[in-house]
């Protein structure tokens, strides 16, 4: 335990098979929190999930990034031992993270009356796809379905790629987008819980959570425009393709158009007084655009990038996973850790998208094996078997 | 009592992201108070070209719930002020670029002289430190560095612009961290300064593929596809702009759809047995659920598979989303009353509470400078003179 980090003594039984509930137990463990995740004998789902490191067999990278730093306990909570054996971890811990379906959790002896009369101090998190209470509480929904219930989906694409395609279906976005903010969701709102001194049941909707990261779409609405995928796009900028990648233009303010005029070379047609108003700049956006992909295309985008932010002009690279992790950036600022897995080099996993002074919140464990904690029950199987029965 | 009762928190931020943090934390119940300038307002009391709006929101999602007061931070004086209101709060939050706050003389080291224990939160595109540190951002870069927007898109298509959702997820996870850090204060008595950086809130969305991809697998753009389900996609109903999304990645959820579809030839197909096998086919059951698709009501359609137990969901519009039943009885939307007394719907904080006080918002977006009463004279003690005073030179302006 690491005595200077945020969450240095706070205790979590993670009962997660999904990727919401796992990423809030993981930004908990991240933080300083031990996280006990609770396997059932087939072990957590996300083990087997792709994309996988080495192949079929071998370790999921989406679990790596779930369940960095976190101990392992496999039980069975369908017996008694086992929903005997949660029930002493449950005692000691501060925050139960649960995303069992509603209909399975009196048989695991998670269900909302139960912890709240055996673990009165607890606070228990709830995050199902689409909450715990209301008409579709019993709802399913994997990713693709809550990103699409939450309302960005149908927005998705804008831009080149609306443009490029505009009779195909809308897109998610990539990974696990939705489900990661429900996880967001989820852990502030047990933080929240916890500092409120009060023992209590949270309940975290992953479609809520979207909702609400939508916000800006609703705010739109109340100012009287529907948004769309197809009319949503920026009038020029955007995604500009290089000689080498493509790379994000937005000037939304007057002096960033005017760096961008220079960056250009200051042309005829962009030094053309008219364009010095705004409305006219957005009615002509696709001619703008047109010149700009013209010049962009013959650009190398690092050093495109590097003399626009010298002119005050936003623009980024479009970056490919391995640029990510390899940034200058983000070597500097020290963003990825080095996650050690046996018989595989080191990775590059990022540990939290914040920090709590100069320096990144340690890499603490890999990914635990799956029940590498038993000793945590407090005794061996036959130990737990007697008390039991007891 | 809502659970964040009794926090107080010294509002810089502008914009978007920073300023949806504090109003989580507001909707939780913590006192923010936002600080902003006549000379320097926040970008929803102005007309808003890109949107075209002619002139300041009658709503302001980000702004409600928050107190305003007018302080001028060009003025040494005006300094001072802030930083008197930082030695009463919490938190201090901001989001200007990384270097902004110090040059103003309003930097972690000189909050930390007035408040010792104070949890300053920086949101930026960069971060604080790092040679990038000073480059300007928006939504759609913070996805472009950090590797989201690169991976987002049809596979023969280029990468794809991250919009709004991109900043509040950046709030959401400062949110976060703010609570974390007012945790460790809480046991340790120690503040601290809350870096958080834009792109790496893209790039944490994204860590299975930043590891699979050092790790020799390389992910790329892959559309509406997924690594394990199929079917998988969207798929258009018979009612037009009406998408359906449906995913199935377990044998039983297979059977499940077969029966929703009446197509018991499918559910004995060798082609579609195992869920590799659905997987390795993918391009085939597209067809099939998009002809199947197309001849059904899309809500219908999703009720009877939800039924059957197969992840299914309309691809909501926003008016869909402020209507429908269940996220109203959540509390996930709510209904405001904008200045001049119309009313309209707005997000609520995504969680509900069994025994707090549950998120709400109590106040629209405030006036420039509406509750100085409030905090300069209750909070820090100011008379009305000094208050007259500060205003004719400027300061609270």
């Amino acid at each position: 335990m690491e005595p200077s980090l945020p969450l240095s003594g706070v205790r979590v039984v993670e009962t997660a098979s999904a990727v919401a509930a796992a990423y809030a137990g993981r930004l908990l463990a991240a933080m300083g929190a031990e996280v006990v995740l609770v396997e059932p004998p087939g072990l957590c789902p996300l083990r087997r999930e792709a994309p996988m490191l080495d192949g079929p067999s071998g370790t999921s990278a989406l679990f790596a990034s779930l369940a960095a730093g976190k101990r392992s306990v496999v039980l069975d909570l369908g017996t008694a031992d086992g929903r005997a054996a949660v029930d002493r971890l449950l005692a000691t811990a501060d925050i139960l993270v649960d995303d069992t379906p509603l209909t399975e959790r009196p048989a695991q002896g998670l269900d909302r009356e139960r912890i709240a009369a055996r673990h009165p101090r607890l606070v228990h998190l709830s995050i199902l796809p689409f909450g715990a209470e209301g008409p579709k509480a019993g709802w399913k929904g994997t990713e693709i379905n809550v990103l699409h219930a939450g309302g960005e989906g149908a927005l998705l694409p804008n831009g080149l790629s609306a443009t490029l395609f505009p009779d195909r279906p809308p897109l998610k976005i990539a990974g696990h987008f939705a489900e990661r903010q429900g996880g967001v969701a989820g852990a502030l709102a047990a933080l929240a819980a916890l500092w409120s001194g009060e023992g209590q049941f949270v309940d975290v909707s992953v479609q809520d959570a979207n909702v609400a990261v939508g916000a800006f779409a609703v705010q739109r609405l109340g100012d009287g425009s529907l948004e769309h995928r197809s009319t949503r796009s920026f009038r020029y900028g955007g995604v500009i393709e290089c000689a080498d990648g493509h790379v994000e233009l937005l000037t939304l303010e007057e002096r960033q158009w005017t760096g961008l005029v220079t960056l250009l070379g200051s042309p005829d047609w962009a030094t053309d007084p008219a364009l010095g108003d705004a409305a006219q700049r957005s009615a002509r956006g696709a001619e703008i655009n047109a010149r700009i992909r013209d010049w962009a295309r013959h650009q190398p985008v690092e050093d495109l990038v590097r003399r626009a932010q010298a002119l005050g002009v936003p623009m980024a690279r479009y970056a490919e996973p391995d640029q990510v992790v390899s940034g200058g950036h983000e070597r500097a600022r020290g963003t990825f850790a080095e996650l050690r897995l046996p018989g595989v080099p080191p990775l590059p996993l990022q540990t939290a998208p914040f920090r709590f002074g100069p320096d990144p919140l340690p890499l603490t464990a890999p990914p635990p094996e799956p029940g590498a904690d038993q000793a945590l029950l407090g005794g061996d199987a036959a130990t737990v078997a007697r008390r039991a029965s007891a | 009592m809502k659970p964040l009762a009794g926090v107080r928190i010294a509002d810089f931020t502008v914009h978007a992201a920073g300023p949806f943090c504090t109003h989580m934390l507001s909707q939780l119940g913590a006192e923010c108070i936002k600080i902003e300038s006549a000379q320097r307002p926040d970008i929803f009391r102005k007309p808003h070209t890109v949107y075209g709006r002619p002139g300041p929101a009658t709503f302001d999602q980000v702004a409600s719930n928050k107190l305003s007061v007018r302080i001028n931070l060009k003025h040494p004086e005006g300094v001072a002020l802030a930083k008197r209101l930082v030695a009463v709060s919490d938190v201090a939050a901001e989001s200007f670029r990384a270097g902004v706050m110090e040059r103003l003389g309003l930097g972690y080291e000189a909050l930390r002289a007035v408040k010792p224990d104070i949890v300053m939160v920086s949101v930026s595109s960069c971060g604080q430190t790092g040679p990038d540190s000073h480059f300007a951002g928006y939504a759609p870069l913070f996805g472009a560095w950090g590797g989201l927007g690169y991976l987002t898109g049809y596979r023969d298509g280029p990468p794809v612009e991250m919009r709004h959702v991109m900043d509040h997820s950046v709030g959401l996870n400062a949110a976060l961290a703010t609570v974390a850090a007012l945790h460790r204060r809480r046991r340790t008595g120690q503040g601290g300064h809350v870096d958080v950086a834009a792109r790496e809130v893209a790039s944490s969305l994204i860590g299975e593929a930043l590891l699979a991809t050092a790790a020799g697998v390389p992910i790329a753009r892959m559309g509406n596809e997924d690594h394990w389900r199929a079917p998988h996609g969207l798929y258009r109903s018979r009612d037009g702009d009406r998408w359906i999304s449906l995913s199935v990645g377990s044998d039983a959820e297979w059977h499940a759809l077969t029966r929703v579809m009446a197509r018991p030839d499918l559910a004995a197909d060798p082609h579609f047995a195992t869920q590799p096998a659905r997987h390795a086919a993918r391009d085939a059951l597209d067809r099939l659920l998009a002809d199947w698709c197309a001849t059904q009501g899309a809500e219908a359609a999703v009720a009877a598979l939800q039924a059957a137990g197969v992840p299914a969901h309309v691809s909501w519009n926003t008016r869909d989303i402020v209507t429908d039943p269940h996220l109203r009885q959540r509390g996930a939307i709510v209904e405001v009353t904008e200045t001049g007394g119309a009313t309209r719907a707005a997000v609520g904080a995504p969680m509900r509470f069994g025994a707090s006080d549950n998120p709400s918002i109590e106040r629209g977006t405030p006036e420039l400078g509406e509750h100085e009463g409030y905090v300069f004279g209750e909070l820090l003690g100011l008379g009305t003179a000094e208050q007259r005073r500060l205003a004719d030179a400027a300061v609270i302006h």
